[in-house]
């Protein structure tokens, strides 16, 4: 039995963009080319928002569960708001849950191309990252108008929304889903008939259904390997009651198998977001809510961008909180990558990451795979990257 | 409707471990049960199929003391384990005392398990029996051992190095 | 002691390393804990639509090379190490910008138990960009004051960018800091 070149890699990882230097490690152990250990180690991220929450009143917890993510900021917020209004017996006006829902999927839009386009500059697509972000300005901007800033939309309030939407911006908003559905035409065609994409994505990274479950996928990556996981479809919420999404599906599990459900998603929120200017109802935007939230516990789940949130609150009887848990999509999908990993190549490793659409923020985590063999060498992401795109060449 | 057939068919699978249970919402059902049940609860659930498991939530019941302040009840924790099939959840609750903390883990049924584990271990400081990796997950290296921040008692690491410098006082 | 001679050396040494550091900041980014809001709109100001690597400034990913530190997020107790290491593997002159509300004073995270704040506390800031986040314009402002100043041949004296505050009361901020 030959003892094949085992090293151990340190890469550490960004954010979003190889030169963005997030606080994180990727650890593995290679045996030539081939991956064989990896494991998670989380903590960069962490800032004590659970236990900020207990000594804040709903309204400033509101603003600091926003800040949980900056790519999901809105689905935090409306997590929380639709559990505590749920605690306070208070249901919000129709129109206000349609706006609610009309910022969630622009934030899906918006998140998804900006994953697009990391995932494309892993590929080394530079050209399409550049493309993608540009096409994701669109979005920006109508967030803006919509709301008055670009991150961070602040869309909820407790009991409803304070923004309004009136024809004209309507309209605009109409016009750019329609710009945008022409665009993503393009992307899909890249990601399904590039031959160099599809080198890399076809048949790489193959989660199988039961696997999938096993491990507690959630979101577009257990969607991708055929598990019907989707709460906006199993236990519809808010405005998508009165506007129901289709699930997209798809059953081959590898990795552009979650290029393709992601973009399909894409395809089914541009329809949503048009539905629901066309059928939206006039009246109020908000209700009265009390300051006091009565005793009890309640659990909310939503359908961030990356699979399930899941918030937990117990209230007391006064204005704060006793304990707000808060469970985020890209934890559970860690667990997909420490087992894939295993058994890929080197080369592999970037988009592997990239297919899992990790938020390194929304965990309050960084990842690092360990590995038990020394000595330890330090390859910087961009490293790794070049290394992935050399290989495939 | 079919969350409250699968919340039904949930409690008959458990019914045999039920200390009592409440449902505080259409499709929630919450069910106390005895720490040594644990495992066995779980893995009925994962025999039936029946959902996956979400997350483990943790909670603080201080102790509670009388107008004399003599401790009437002894702190507490509370794990949740809370398992969702389509909209129906079951939240699984486990009491233990401050003073002995121990619940079986659940990693050998459920592998994804251990992130939430070490989560609760760290912040709460649970023992979970058996768990396979007790390394910290969120919390900074230097943190101090022992110190558990989610429990009410802690405010801030600096109340906490002026409390003891007042203990080694005094 | 210095001869008139080395005095003259020295400046214009000063002077070259300044003008080519003008034309061309090498700038590292770190996220010491961020919620990426930040991050996402300095990577925001590479992007077409404000394209910041036509004013010469290129974001780079090796300390040892780097001119310019942009630092987001409130620093975490765990980022801390790795921030002040990063600080130090690059080499001198070097100049700090903290980005966000969160880098300049633990934002809505202040007062938490895992959080420190202000970036000052840790490495001496230059340039504080206030926002939650900040608009990739108001990045780029910042960023541009830090070269207004290095091409007058000083480090900015500590004064904090506007994101909107009217033209007559920033006068009056200029007119107080001098």
């Amino acid at each position: 039995m030959t003892e094949g070149k085992k090293e151990k890699f340190i890469v550490p990882i960004g954010p979003q963009h190889p030169a963005l230097k997030e606080p994180g490690n990727f650890e593995f152990t290679v045996d030539g080319e081939i991956v064989t250990d990896a494991a998670v180690r989380l903590g960069f991220v962490h800032r004590g928002i659970e236990k900020a929450c207990e000594t804040r009143n709903y309204t400033q917890d509101l603003y600091l569960l926003e800040r949980v993510c900056g790519i999901c900021s809105h689905v935090h917020a409306t997590a929380f708001v639709l559990g505590v209004e749920k605690l306070a017996g208070v249901q919000a006006p129709p129109r206000a849950e349609a706006i609610r829902v009309l910022a969630a999927e622009l934030e899906r839009i918006h998140s998804h191309l900006l994953w697009f386009g990391v995932a494309a500059h892993e590929a080394g697509f530079d050209t399409l990252f550049m493309y993608t972000w540009r096409d994701r300005e669109v979005v920006m901007d109508i967030l803006e108008t919509l709301s008055g800033s670009r991150v961070h939309y602040s869309v909820n309030v407790l009991g409803g929304v304070k923004i309004d939407i009136d024809q004209k911006l309507s309209d605009l908003i109409k016009k750019d889903m329609d710009f945008l559905e022409e665009r993503t035409e393009h992307y899909m065609k890249v990601v399904t008939t590039d031959e160099t994409f599809l080198g890399r994505t076809r048949g790489i990274g193959t989660l199988s259904r039961d696997r999938a479950k096993l491990l507690g996928a959630v979101g577009p990556t257990a969607r991708a390997s055929g598990v019907k996981r989707d709460i906006r479809v199993n236990a519809p919420y808010s405005g998508y009651k009165e506007f129901p999404v289709k699930m997209v599906i798809d059953q081959t599990g590898d990795l552009e198998a979650r290029f393709v459900v992601r973009l399909k998603e894409l395809y089914e929120s541009y329809r949503l977001i048009k539905v629901i200017l066309e059928k939206i109802q006039p009246g109020d935007i908000v209700t009265r809510i009390k300051r006091k939230i009565p005793e009890g516990e309640v659990i909310s789940r939503v359908e961030a961008p990356r699979g399930e949130l899941f918030y937990y609150i117990k209230s007391n009887g006064t204005e704060m909180p006793d304990r707000v848990k808060v469970r985020t999509p890209s934890l559970c999908n860690w667990g997909t990558i420490t087992d894939v990993a295993v058994g890929h190549k080197l080369a592999d490793m970037p988009m592997l990451l990239a297919g899992i659409d990790p938020c390194f923020s929304c965990n309050d985590r960084m990842v690092e795979i360990r590995s038990d063999s020394q000595p330890s060498q330090i390859m910087d992401w961009d490293g790794l990257r070049k290394y992935g795109i050399e290989y495939y060449k | 409707m079919e969350t409250i057939k699968f919340l039904e068919s949930g409690k008959l699978i458990l019914e045999k471990w039920i200390e009592s249970s409440q449902t505080p919402d259409e499709n929630r059902l919450d069910i106390w049960i005895s720490a040594n049940n644990l495992k066995s609860v779980v893995q009925s659930l994962v025999e039936n199929h029946w959902g996956y498991l979400v997350t483990i939530t943790g909670l603080d019941i201080p102790a509670v003391y009388d107008q004399d302040n003599v401790e009437i009840q002894p702190g507490q924790l509370e794990a949740l384990y809370h398992f969702a099939n389509d909209a129906a959840i079951i939240t699984i609750r486990v009491k233990v005392p401050y003073s002995k903390p121990q619940i079986d883990s659940i990693c050998d049924l459920i592998p994804s398990a251990t992130i939430y584990e070490r989560e609760v271990i760290e912040l709460f400081g649970f023992d979970l029996l058996n768990t396979p990796n007790t390394e910290k997950l969120i919390l900074p290296d230097s943190w101090p051992d022992g110190v558990y921040p989610l429990r009410k008692s802690f405010t801030n690491l600096q109340d906490l190095e002026i409390s003891k410098k007042e203990q080694s006082n005094d | 002691m210095n001869t008139d001679s080395e005095n003259f050396y020295t400046q214009i040494v000063n002077k070259l390393k300044n003008w080519a550091r003008i034309n061309s900041p090498w700038v590292i980014h770190f996220n010491s804990g961020s919620c990426n809001g930040c991050d996402i709109e300095i990577l925001a100001t590479l992007t077409p639509r404000y394209d910041v690597e036509r004013l010469g400034i290129k974001l780079i990913g090796s300390p040892r090379h780097a001119d310019v530190l942009i630092a987001t997020g409130p620093v975490t107790l765990q980022a801390l190490d790795r921030l002040i290491r990063v600080y130090e593997q690059m080499p001198d002159p070097k100049y700090v910008i903290a980005v966000g509300s969160c880098a300049l004073s633990g934002g809505v995270f202040d007062g938490c138990y895992s959080v420190i704040g202000d970036l000052n506390k840790v490495i001496p800031v230059d340039v504080y960009i206030p926002g939650c986040p900040p608009r990739p314009e108001a990045i780029i402002y910042g960023v541009v004051q830090l070269l207004d100043s290095l091409r007058k041949g000083t480090k900015p004296s500590k004064f904090i960018v506007p994101n909107d505050i009217p033209d007559f009361i920033l006068k009056e901020k200029i007119n107080g800091n001098d």
